[in-house]
């Protein structure tokens, strides 16, 4: 029974976050320059939400968004150097996303900037209930997992609003080594 | 006749002496009444010395629960509101270079 109860215990966080952050990068935290590390489950998440106030429109927004979350991982690591990472790192991550429930909806790869970023979302029974980004950079590597429901236009639209910075990069133009894939 | 009933008399009213330790008996459970009455005042001071630590450390506790949740509350929401930035920020710079492109 004891036993039993131990490997509940265990796997619970695991059925929670649904995909597991390959132990490998947390390694890369030696030889980063900056780490950030949040890990907010579902009771944390609700603790959150009960701080965000109805009166502010942003919050009350942010509120309603985290309302329907079970959980949200990121992990973010800025290096000195470039190639501080290796594509076997968040090979694991992508290894788990391959699943029948998961679907790569954006890969952005730049050879030119060395840029790779995959957006892929998780739906069960035709609602979205995960969201993965994957952003690699030759001295950056972003990795945020969240779990619940979630469309990635309302965390998008966040910019601008409760210290979010809107960003506005000069559109980029498209070059031979650029390639775009948009599933959906 | 008379005479019988003036000597009853005279025997109700006839000096007694008291019993041996009836002044202590008496004495005593003067005593016992002072002591037992302080007893009692010592019991009520008691009652309402641990009622008001038992208020005191109640109210404390609860204070101390709600400032550990609050620190935590807002723990969580600068962690949230950091992985939403995060988060939004790589969401819009992809959305723009897919747009972009």
């Amino acid at each position: 029974m004891k036993f039993a109860l131990s490997v509940l215990c265990a796997v619970l966080p695991l059925a929670a976050q649904d995909v597991k952050m390959p132990v490998g990068l947390d390694k890369l935290g030696a030889k980063a320059s900056e780490v950030v590390d949040v890990s907010l489950d579902g009771a944390l998440l609700q603790l959150a939400g009960r701080f965000l106030s109805e009166k502010d429109p942003d919050e009350a927004n942010v509120k309603r968004l985290v309302g329907g979350l079970k959980g949200v991982y990121v992990k973010s690591f800025e290096f000195e150097d470039r190639d501080q990472y290796k594509e076997s790192d968040v090979e694991e991550l992508r290894a788990q996303l391959r699943g029948p429930a998961w679907a790569r909806i954006v890969s952005a790869r730049s050879k030119k900037d060395g840029e790779n970023s995959e957006i892929y979302l998780k739906t069960d029974a035709g609602q979205i209930s995960g969201l993965v980004i994957i952003v690699a950079e030759p001295k950056e590597l972003t990795v945020v997992n969240i779990v619940g429901f979630i469309r990635p236009e309302d965390i998008r639209d966040l910019g601008g609003h409760w210290g979010i910075p809107k960003v506005d990069i000069a559109p980029v133009k498209p070059g031979k080594n650029d390639k775009k894939e948009d599933e959906k | 006749m008379m005479d019988d009933f003036e000597q009853q008399i005279k025997a109700a009213l006839a000096k007694k002496e008291p019993s041996p330790f009836f002044e202590a008996r008496v004495l005593g459970a003067a005593k016992r009444q002072a002591r037992d009455r302080r007893a009692s005042a010592r019991m009520w001071w008691a009652s309402a010395i641990a009622a008001a630590l038992l208020v005191t450390t109640g109210s404390a506790w609860q204070y101390e629960r709600e400032a550990h949740e609050q620190a935590a509350g807002r723990e969580a929401k600068a962690r949230l509101e950091l992985a939403l930035k995060i988060t939004s920020v790589k969401l819009q710079k992809i959305s723009q270079k897919v747009e972009g492109i």
